[in-house]
């Protein structure tokens, strides 16, 4: 396995965590060339890639009305051109070796509609759309699945939700709490192994019940 | 293992996707209790089940009837003390337009389909929620997410499963009652070769026909045991209302 992410923190901290990794990779994935120079590495270090979860992303909770053109750039870059770029390189790389599994991290912020984050839904639904088409252009050889997490307790969640934010937000979730990171990487786990070898094309969400009906349900 | 010392009732359990889920689950550890119209073939698939050093039950159940449903929680029970999975599998297909379709069969395909999913959930979620929680998966389909030629009655009522499932999932979330359904593509079952039969088909040629999509075959009902161990284990544990389709891409578009 080798990890690939921009922050060279980041890559430290998991190196030391997991000595097993074949390696760490520095690239933004906005950044084509940056992107296939890691990729090439990723293969040098391996000896070939059978699964890629694409699943760089970024938000900004910010009023529809004041986002700037700056803003949108950049939540378009990394979560939708980015994954384009990572998705399209490992693609390449898994047609000529006859098989491999593409997994890549949407939101239910991509199956429905929700608040303050208007830029951020619109590339999950772009996400959830290219996995679709990438599944009937890369099949039978290569599986593409998108996953769509619910509220998860990221450091990016805790850093910006207050404990009151996170409480009306559970009330509202039908087991009544934030996922694990772990539990999203479970569902990643299983969709890459073969017990998913029939499994190819969708959306598949892990979230506690949250869209089951609707925030407006409760 | 993946299910030490689980329970699990599978209804519809004496062949296809119902036989391959309780010989997985019962590989992963858990206790089956096996529910089927079908005496001789369930009993076939306990004493593989046994052979293997498994531990399961047969009950003759019809599952549209409420008595039934009360005896077989009861007999898992009084068996095994607790049920931690309930598999609502039993399903029936009628391949005809609402021209062409009698009264009965209505009735029995919504009896089968999603009523059976009621009387069996009622008599089960007490259990779950006494035990701190439990895991429900049904059977719906790639068809109770779109439309189909011919299948009316079939396609409305897995339509409904798939929603039953979401409402169950709301319901009972916070007793971490989690309910969840599949939605598998054409699988090699009887059951799909009892469509060409009811279409008047060459089987061959409508298996040939059914497995026309992205990955380019059928399912096989081991592919959709594997999808109701992800939703029965820990490994799901936050995935709830949930419709897993599984149908090498058939639903992807076109």
């Amino acid at each position: 396995m080798c990890v690939l992410d921009r922050d060279a923190d980041g890559r430290r901290k998991i190196a030391n965590e997991l000595p097993s990794l074949a390696g760490t990779l520095a690239a933004d994935v906005s950044n084509v060339k940056e992107v296939q120079a890691a990729f090439a590495e990723a293969v040098r270090l391996m000896g070939g890639v059978d699964v890629l979860v694409n699943n760089a992303g970024i938000s900004i909770r910010h009023n529809f009305l004041d986002i700037t053109p700056e803003e949108w750039d950049k939540v378009i870059a990394v979560n939708l051109t980015g994954v384009f770029y990572v998705a399209q390189t490992a693609a390449r790389h898994m047609m000529e070796r006859g098989d491999g599994v593409i997994l890549q991290t949407a939101s239910t912020n991509g199956v429905m509609g929700y608040p303050f984050y208007a830029d951020y839904n619109a590339t999950k639904a772009g996400v959830i759309e290219l996995s679709k088409s990438m599944a009937l252009e890369l099949a039978p050889k290569v599986r593409v699945c998108a996953v769509a997490p619910g509220y998860v307790l990221t450091p990016m969640q805790r850093a910006e939700y207050t404990d009151e934010m996170l409480a009306e937000v559970n009330r509202k979730i039908p087991l009544r709490r934030h996922a694990q990171p772990e539990e999203i990487a479970a569902l990643f786990a299983f969709l890459a192994s073969d017990d998913a070898k029939n499994i190819t094309g969708h959306v598949y969400t892990c979230d506690g019940g949250e869209t089951a009906g609707g925030l407006a349900s409760r | 293992m993946q299910l030490p010392g689980k329970v699990a009732v599978i209804t519809g359990g004496a062949s296809g996707i119902g036989r391959a889920t309780a010989l997985l689950f019962a590989r992963e550890g858990a206790s089956i209790i096996l529910a089927d119209l079908k005496p001789d073939a369930g009993n076939r698939v306990i004493e593989e089940i046994v052979q293997c050093g498994g531990r399961a039950i047969f009950e003759t159940v019809d599952v549209t009837r409420a008595a039934d449903c009360h005896r077989v929680v009861e007999a898992a029970i009084r068996q095994f003390g607790r049920i931690d999975i309930l598999f609502n599998n039993a399903g029936i297909i009628r391949r005809a337009t609402v021209l062409d379709l009698t009264e009965e069969d209505w009735d029995r395909v919504m009896a089968v389909n999603v009523k059976a999913i009621y009387l069996l959930s009622r008599e089960v979620i007490p259990h779950m929620q006494k035990a701190g929680g439990g895991t429900i998966i049904n059977t719906a389909s790639g068809w109770g997410l779109t439309g189909g030629a011919k299948a009316a009655v079939y396609c409305a009522s897995k339509g409904a499963v798939v929603l039953l499932t979401k409402a169950m999932a709301i319901d009972h979330g916070a007793q971490n009652v989690r309910v969840n359904c599949i939605c598998p593509g054409d699988t090699d079952t009887a059951m799909l070769r009892e469509e060409a039969q009811q279409l008047g088909e060459d089987s061959g040629h409508f298996l040939a026909e059914s497995a026309k999509r992205p990955l380019g075959r059928l399912g096989t009902p081991e592919e959709i045991a594997q999808a109701a161990l992800y939703l029965a284990t820990d490994a799901s544990s936050f995935v709830t209302g949930t419709a897993l389709v599984v149908d090498g891409g058939g639903l992807a578009g076109s």
